[in-house]
């Protein structure tokens, strides 16, 4: 069975995905995804994408990175430049 | 206990080691013979060369490009046997013991064995000191009826690809199931081999998960003008048949078809993980540290089966390419036979030939940026391959996404000709991974010469475009 947080994942990657069609597809003039259908995707598409997208990102990243998964085990942290070879 | 497969290989190991009195062979055992699976056996092996290895696989072969099927299948490759990088015997030389056509039923970490499907030699519980999972993925079940019928093709296997290219010469019209980059590359190679190609996609474009519009609307035009029929914003409701495929029932109506190619995305192939009680992450793949190592002692993971963080965000990602795979089995084989190692977080340069077009990028593009809610900027160019007049010039589209303020690069996305996309994205990944700016990128050097680049890199055009543009919007 699916944890909450697989649930969660699957589903606000899903329509933040159809969200961000919507956005870059008005951007460019193309055609966007279909009208949203069912009470499922009205929530997803007209309730969660807007507040998740009304957060600051400071905010959105700390609770994607409080959801349990291998960014929370031990990585080396992002590469710096080291100075001159020479 | 009913000791391994590998038991009198075992016996013979011990009986050398300790005429040299050193302790027993370590086992390795590896679930799964892709990329990840051999990474890790010849992670073992460069750490420990003494170490007893034994790769499991479900399959006839190993050491293949699954990646190169569908290329076969257009025509550019003649021949299956060319996608096959080693011989069995290689392996034997290298003293990994692959078991094919095997099944791993179950994993019991307490006593650190694995259970083979069978009643045969080698079959049973099986000991391990160190256990490698390269399960790979599964197509996701497109979950409509129908799933049973004949002509339901899901391109994995090579064996069952060669069955399948025989089937392709007597297929009059196909319709592949989303336009995944496997999709992508299977719509190509369907239209290349002259076969009356629909795609259905309930997205509004082509990969849409990924890539941007702009940047696969060069690549839709092309399809068209190979004859393919795209169905956007169209689900798939049903296969209709009996028996055997008929017709694809969408969301926008009935489309006759010989074949299906089903190219949903990729989920990771865990339930033995799940069921042995290792930690799965949000995405379905199996937790893991930059050691490649599972939350069970002794237990590493690698490839399709596991997730690892965005270098950028941190958010875990599933279901990468055979070169990450590979790679993280190197590191989970090393650490697994005694060694040091580490994977880092991923920044994903990606590529693929999609129509008459070559794609491409590094990291976030507008779309997935737009989607995580990233702030960001947007700065682009349309740039040539070579020098103008130089034969085979082709149009490339370099767009470069950044943060605003900073403009420290965040993600590419290109469309091009045929060269320089791959090499590109590469380069682009690691300028996300340092740190580079959009100054930094505007103030590159290149190289220069008529046949192999142009005088003004297209990267360097779109960097600085970006850095006018936003510099006329703060003077305005």
């Amino acid at each position: 069975m699916m944890s909450f947080s697989g649930w969660l994942r699957s589903n606000s990657q899903h329509y933040l995905l159809i969200a961000a069609h919507e956005q870059v597809a008005k951007r460019h003039g193309t055609a966007g995804p279909r009208a949203p259908r069912g009470l499922t995707d009205l929530f997803w598409l007209r309730i969660f994408a807007p507040v998740y997208r009304a957060l600051p990102w400071p905010l959105r990243h700390r609770v994607l990175k409080a959801m349990p998964g291998s960014h929370r085990k031990t990585w080396a942290p992002p590469p710096r430049t080291r100075g001159p070879a020479v | 206990m009913v000791d391994g497969p590998n038991a009198f290989s075992y016996v013979g190991f011990s009986a050398s080691r300790a005429k040299r009195g050193s302790a027993l062979p370590r086992r390795t055992v590896i679930v799964g013979g892709g990329a990840a699976g051999l990474g890790s056996a010849g992670g073992v092996k460069a750490a420990d060369p003494d170490a007893d290895v034994v790769v499991y696989t479900q399959y006839e072969d190993v050491a293949y490009s699954p990646c190169g099927i569908p290329y076969v299948h257009g025509g550019e490759i003649d021949d299956f046997q060319k996608l096959f990088l080693a011989g069995k015997q290689a392996y034997v030389d290298a003293g990994i013991d692959v078991r094919y056509n095997t099944e791993v039923t179950a994993i019991d970490k307490a006593r650190a064995s694995i259970t083979v499907a069978g009643e045969g030699e080698g079959e049973g519980e099986v000991r391990y000191d160190q256990l490698i999972i390269a399960t790979g993925f599964d197509y996701a079940d497109p979950g409509v009826p129908g799933g049973d019928l004949d002509g339901l093709y899901y391109v994995k296997n090579i064996r069952e690809a060669m069955e399948w290219d025989k089937v392709l010469d007597t297929v009059k019209q196909a319709v592949v199931v989303e336009a995944s980059p496997l999709g992508l590359e299977m719509v190509t190679s369907l239209a290349h081999r002259g076969i009356e190609t629909h795609l259905i996609d309930p997205n509004p474009w082509a990969l849409a998960e990924m890539a941007d519009p702009d940047i696969m609307a060069p690549v839709e035009e092309s399809w068209r003008e190979m004859g393919v029929t795209l169905h956007f914003n169209t689900s798939l409701e049903a296969f209709l048949g009996e028996g055997k495929l008929r017709a694809v029932k969408t969301s926008a109506g009935e489309l006759p078809a010989d074949l299906a190619v089903v190219c949903t995305h990729k989920t990771p192939n865990n339930a033995l993980a799940a069921a042995a009680g290792l930690k799965i992450g949000s995405t379905g793949g199996i937790i893991v540290d930059e050691r490649m190592a599972t939350s069970a002692d002794g237990v590493f993971a690698a490839g399709d089966c596991t997730e690892i963080p965005h270098g950028f965000t941190g958010v875990p990602l599933q279901g990468l390419t055979g070169s990450h795979a590979y790679a993280q089995g190197k590191v989970a084989g090393t650490n697994a036979g005694g060694g040091s190692r580490a994977y880092r977080a991923v920044y994903v340069p990606w590529g693929t030939v999609a129509g008459k077009w070559v794609i491409g990028g590094a990291s976030f593009g507008e779309t997935t940026a737009t989607a995580l809610g990233i702030p960001h900027v947007v700065a682009q160019a349309d740039g040539i391959s070579r020098a103008r007049y130089y034969p085979g010039v082709h149009k490339i589209k370099v767009k470069l996404i950044a943060e605003p303020g900073t403009l420290r690069l965040i993600g590419a996305q290109m469309v091009g000709g045929g060269e320089g996309i791959k090499e590109r994205a590469d380069f682009l990944a690691m300028a996300v991974k340092f740190g580079f700016t959009l100054h930094d990128l505007s103030t590159m050097e290149n190289v220069y010469s008529p046949p192999i680049g142009a005088l003004n890199e297209p990267i360097v055009v779109a960097a600085t475009n970006g850095v006018n543009a936003l510099a006329k919007t703060k003077r305005g």
